[in-house]
């Protein structure tokens, strides 16, 4: 009996997630009547469009990727009740130091360069992150502020390096080098720019799904996360649990980076990673912080976007009503939460 | 002498860059002060921007535009309030919804209007200078303080008159009552939600001026033409440790760095991306010594 | 006093839905002008929601209330306000920042041209208040840096300032100390004697029969009985709230108890901003298989023992020991691997994580044990939570989270993660508060079972009657000193233990 309990809540939250998502799309819709001289073109642009053709489905699946990798990094930090909000400068300064790597490497096998191209770019968010989580556990810095503050001026330097001497005059851009041939993922749904790193995208949903639930690093973040006081008292060393979420989390936003790099971009462009981090907390937010929920979250977040474009290449409107659907599934998903508390709440004893 | 050339227009810009900042962070004290946290502050200012100068582009008046551009970001700033309080949904996540849907919103409605997707330019007169010769006869700062718009006039009596409030009034001893203890406030009969909504009303109502006076002076419209200023805000709250005159302090910081980067960039050889992440870093470090001072004092 | 009823409440009925608890069942409830009305239960009983109609906070499902015969309506604390009735909260409602005359005038504050807040005339008003009363204290204070007897005076001040009729207080001695409970009821008398009517929520049965002329009791949501305070005594009171009589007798054969386990020596501590260190020179030892009690009232000290004892608090001055070895400075975490076991006070926040399932919070301390190679091996954790919860009676499904179950189900699943490991050495603390009384007994048999394993145990308790029954030792704590180090061989008597507690004898008893 206390198993379809279980069902139950999970089909009550599932079902309320559904009908967040639900009416959301009838607010697009409303949008699109309101704002298309052809409304039927274009909703059919917005819902079906990304599906029509291999090119925009696989860049659909594409553009998930990152948001697969900040996805979780926000969701191991949520779970572990710290804030990242420094994913934006993470994931570009991850990408831009895989990139040096890179270049600095020309000659180098992409079998060699590749991981440590991979792992410059994962440590590098590691340490930004790192450095906020440190703050707070010595000196109680709000670690909220602090990434945010770190990663705002991350940015800056960053843009500074791409547009300044890492710049390459022979492309038309505010762009670095490109990088080698032998660096670049295989692209595995041509024509589309849907790459191998999808699989690795996967695999990082999996593993960390397996870090947080089946692991003792995992068991103890979560429990710092919900109570802190009990797991101090358990025995579990608290301060520890506010560095390695936040190091963890900066190494899958640096991660989302320098993955950016190699499978879609192969140059640094100026501010090409905008939105990854940001994004990445919605993707967090709709899957419920739950690992694997951020596979379909990202691909979700991605499809929006993706019908969006099509709407707007193929119709009359502009891209940015993406937005303010997102910015309704943030409202509803918010206050859906609410809805499942509740039901969680009727059972427990005052 | 030619120190003197250097700082003057660098200090004078100063003050006017550091308005917004201002207008801003005193609204957003508000609602820092009745124990929610406002991210929304970039989003506000960003629909005050726009319906400003678009109304004001529509009815000739700029009085009007302010006015309806204030409005409308406290409209937005109620649905804020509303979904954040009534519907008890995360705070955070809820101000992140707001910017998003400012910033779309913004783009869609002047694409959707004009039919352009970049910057709108509207024939519309220019925020007026008030001159107010007693100021100059202030030793010292007294030439900083004259040439103004009569924004930047208008922002310094907000402060004041936020300071007035919160410190003098009923209101302001209640609304400081709900950040340090809702229950309290409950038990006495009050209603906690209701300063929260009041705080939420109030920072409306500055950031939308803060938004008028960004494109008000460029008789423009540029998308995201906040491009920050409201996140930076929210960290003058926290620099000026939540009071009125430490968030002047730390606007004028913040503006300083603008105003340096701005100069700098021609008389130095620093380039400009290191001095816009300048003010970022100064801020960081302030928090950790902050941090670290409040840390030993607590130990002691 | 006359026999005019002030207020009547009628066919009172409340319903919690969200844990279908019926807090009130048709209670009628009489209090007459001019007394002093003392309401009496347990925890649970219903009187705190009771009250809590009567000053508005919260709504009945059924029921009227009569103020001097006429019916009224209580939509929210101003409504009560407004009608005279005023209510002192167990839990202070003060903001610290703000000066005693802030607090008091908040949300009626005097103004100056309707919109300044006149901060002289609230000083005044307040000060004028203060004396009308006979009180002595400076309303220019800031709530801070008052003592806690201090918050409470200005909690009656608030409502005397608002002309409360009726004033009615919850638990008003539970963070008092016994000079400051005297000069409480000095203090009620006297608004006794100039026409108040006072309601006064108490579990503590020798203040009713101090106080009060008439007591309600209350039993799981219905009123038992209401006597004429005079006529009644302690015992009977005792017997009416519970329902049956308690067996507090058990079989405690004698254990020789073996080395002492821990031991603290000369403990001080201070905390910032209080001139009397919250523990004064405590000096204990526990040995093997026997039980020590700390008793005392609290607030002097009880918890400050608990907190240092399991390692979440550090001591000023002093040592602990453990066998004999120096573990003053060592962290909660340390401790744990030394093998130290602790059910702390506070179930539901420090004890367990309420959110997470009985399975995660058997194995905080524990679940390096069911690791490889830093993996869990889950099928051993499921067996392992399903041996601890048959072999403690816990019912409910171990993957279902820790805050669906009743409270003495929660306290069973501490209760048996500490016990599951290796232990020399255990701490309880209040481990029976809010229980009901099978789940008690169930924990009063294992604390006796791991007594006669050779197990020290240290009990830190407010219920006397529980204390007496198990310990071996008793200390009395008072005002953070050792007043008391007693044998408890000879069965004590509450009487003479109170008296410790009370700070009347503090000659240090009979070393055991």
């Amino acid at each position: 009996m206390k198993r379809t309990r279980r069902v139950g809540e999970l089909f009550a939250g599932t079902l309320g997630l559904l009908i967040t998502l639900g009416i959301s799309f009838l607010i697009a819709i409303v949008l699109i009547f309101l704002l298309s001289k052809d409304p039927l073109t274009t909703i059919y642009y917005f819902f079906v469009g990304p599906f029509t053709n291999k090119y925009y489905f696989g860049n659909m699946l594409n553009a998930a990727i990152p948001l697969v990798f900040t996805g979780l990094g926000i969701a191991v930090a949520f779970k572990s009740s710290v804030f990242n909000l420094g994913g934006e400068g993470q994931v570009y300064s991850g990408a831009l130091v895989a990139t040096v790597i890179m270049l600095a490497l020309p000659e180098s096998s992409g079998y060699l360069g590749g991981p440590v191209a991979l792992a410059a770019g994962l440590a590098t968010g590691a340490v930004l992150a790192g450095l906020s989580g440190f703050f707070k556990m010595k000196w109680g810095t709000d670690e909220l502020i602090s990434s945010f503050l770190i990663s705002s001026a991350v940015v800056f330097i960053v843009n500074y390096f791409i547009t300044g001497p890492l710049d390459d005059p022979g492309n038309s851009m505010l762009a670095t080098y490109a990088i080698g041939k032998q660096y670049r993922f295989l692209a595995i749904f041509p024509p589309s720019k849907l790459d191998i790193s999808a699989v690795f995208a996967i695999l990082a949903g999996v593993l960390i799904f397996f870090l947080m639930y089946y692991t003792h690093w995992g068991y103890e973040m979560r429990m710092c996360g919900l109570n802190r006081e009990f797991s101090r008292y358990g025995g579990i060393n608290v301060s520890t649990f506010v560095v390695l979420p936040m190091i963890i989390s900066g190494a899958l936003h640096g991660l989302a980076g320098a993955v950016a790099i190699m499978g879609t971009y192969h140059v640094a462009v100026k501010e090409f990673s905008f939105g990854m981090g940001w994004n990445g907390i919605a993707v967090a937010l709709i899957a419920k912080n739950n690992p694997l929920g951020v596979l379909p979250a990202a691909v979700f977040f991605a499809y929006l976007d993706a019908g969006a474009k099509a709407a707007m290449l193929h119709s009359d409107v502009t891209f940015e009503i993406a937005a303010i659907v997102q910015s309704v599934i943030f409202y509803l998903i918010t206050a859906q939460a609410i809805y499942s508390f509740l039901r969680y709440r009727k059972r427990a004893p005052s | 002498m030619n120190e003197h050339s250097f700082t003057f227009p660098l200090l004078h810009n100063t003050i006017g860059i550091m308005t917004p900042f201002l207008l801003a962070a005193t609204g957003g004290l508000f609602t820092e002060l009745a124990g929610m946290l406002n991210i929304a502050l970039e989003g506000l200012m960003l629909i005050g921007a726009f319906f400003s100068v678009v109304f004001a582009g529509l009815t000739g008046s700029l009085f009007v535009g302010v006015l309806l551009g204030i409005a409308s970001a406290m409209l937005v700033a109620a649905l804020f309030g509303a979904v954040s309080l009534n519907l008890k949904a995360n705070v955070f996540i809820s101000g992140l919804a707001t910017n998003l849907l400012a910033s779309g919103l913004t783009v869609v409605l002047a694409f959707q209007i004009f039919g352009n997707k970049g910057v709108v330019r509207f024939e519309i007169a220019t925020l007026p200078s008030l001159s107010i010769p007693a100021l100059a006869r202030i030793p010292i700062l007294g030439d900083l303080l004259i040439g103004h718009n009569v924004l930047v006039y208008l922002s310094w009596l907000i402060v004041v008159l936020a300071a007035v409030v919160i410190y003098r009034t009923p209101f302001g001893l209640r609304i400081r009552g709900t950040g340090l203890g809702a229950p309290t406030i409950t038990s006495l009969g009050l209603k906690p939600r209701r300063y929260q909504m009041a705080g939420i009303l109030i920072s409306g109502f500055t950031c939308g001026l803060a938004g008028a006076g960004l494109t008000l002076n460029l008789s423009a419209f540029v998308p995201n033409i906040t491009s920050g200023r409201g996140w930076i805000a929210l960290v003058a709250i926290y620099l000026g440790n939540k009071t009125p005159w430490g968030i002047v302090i730390a606007s004028f910081i913040f503006g300083f760095a603008e105003s340096f980067s701005n100069y700098a960039q021609g008389a130095t050889n620093i380039p400009a991306d290191f001095i816009l992440a300048f003010p970022y870093l100064l801020t960081v470090l302030a928090m950790i010594g902050y941090s670290i001072w409040r840390h030993y004092r607590d130990r002691a | 006093m006359s026999s005019e009823l002030y207020l009547q409440m009628r066919g009172i009925t409340k319903l919690y839905p969200e844990n279908n608890v019926l807090a009130n069942s048709n209670v009628d409830f009489d209090v007459r002008d001019n007394e002093i009305h003392a309401v009496v239960g347990e925890n649970g009983a219903g009187k705190t929601t009771l009250m809590k109609i009567l000053y508005g906070l919260v709504q009945p499902d059924s029921g009227r209330i009569l103020l001097q015969q006429r019916e009224v309506q209580i939509q929210s604390p101003l409504d009560a306000n407004r009608l005279g009735i005023g209510m002192v909260h167990q839990h202070f409602r003060l903001i610290p920042e703000f000066t005693i005359a802030e607090n008091v005038v908040l949300g009626t504050e005097p103004r100056r041209w309707g919109i300044f807040f006149d901060r002289d005339r609230a000083i005044n008003r307040v000060e004028e208040v203060i004396q009308r009363y006979g009180f002595t204290i400076n309303p220019r204070l800031p709530v801070a840096r008052l003592t806690v007897g201090q918050m409470q005076l200005v909690e009656i001040i608030k409502i005397l300032y608002r002309e409360a009729q009726l004033l009615i207080l919850d638990e008003p001695t539970s963070v008092l100390t016994e000079q400051q409970i005297h000069k409480l009821f000095v203090t009620l008398e006297n608004l006794r004697a100039i026409g108040k009517t006072i309601v006064i929520i108490t579990h503590k049965l020798g203040e009713v029969k101090a106080i009060s002329q008439r007591v309600t009791v209350m039993r799981k949501g219905e009123v038992v009985a209401v006597r004429d305070t005079a006529e009644v005594d302690e015992r009977e009171l005792s017997r009416l709230m519970v329902g049956k009589s308690v067996t507090f007798q058990f079989e405690r054969e004698p254990v020789k108890p073996g080395r002492v386990v821990l031991e603290l020596r000369e403990v001080v501590l201070r905390q910032k901003g209080q001139d009397r260190p919250l523990l004064d020179r405590v000096n204990l030892k526990v040995h093997a298989g026997e039980i020590v009690g700390v008793a005392g009232v609290s607030g002097n000290g009880l918890a400050e023992v608990e907190d240092v004892v399991g390692g979440l608090r550090r001591v000023t001055e002093g040592q602990l020991l453990h066998d004999g070895r120096d573990i003053t400075d060592l962290s909660a975490v340390q401790l744990r691997q030394r093998g130290l076991a602790y059910v702390p006070a506070d179930r539901l926040h420090r004890g367990s994580s309420l959110q997470s399932s009985v399975m995660e919070n058997m194995i905080i301390s524990s679940h390096h044990d069911f690791l490889r190679g830093g993996v869990f091996r889950q099928k051993e954790v499921e067996e392992f939570s399903e041996t601890l919860s048959s072999s403690f009676s816990i019912d409910g499904d171990p993957r279902m989270p820790i805050g669906t179950l009743s409270g003495g189900n929660i306290q069973k699943v501490i209760l048996a993660r500490e016990l599951a490991s290796n232990t020399d050495f255990i701490i309880f603390s209040e481990p029976t508060w809010g229980l009901d009384v099978a789940s008690a007994e169930f924990i009063y048999a294992k604390i006796l079972e791991i007594r006669r394993r050779g197990i020290a145990v240290l009990l830190i308790s407010s219920n006397l009657d529980e204390i007496l029954a198990l310990c071996d030792i008793l200390v009395v704590l008072y005002r953070g000193e050792v007043v008391a180090t007693l044998s408890n061989e000879e069965k004590l008597s509450k009487e003479l233990v109170g008296e410790y507690m009370m700070g009347l004898r503090d000659d240090g008893g009979t070393q055991a």
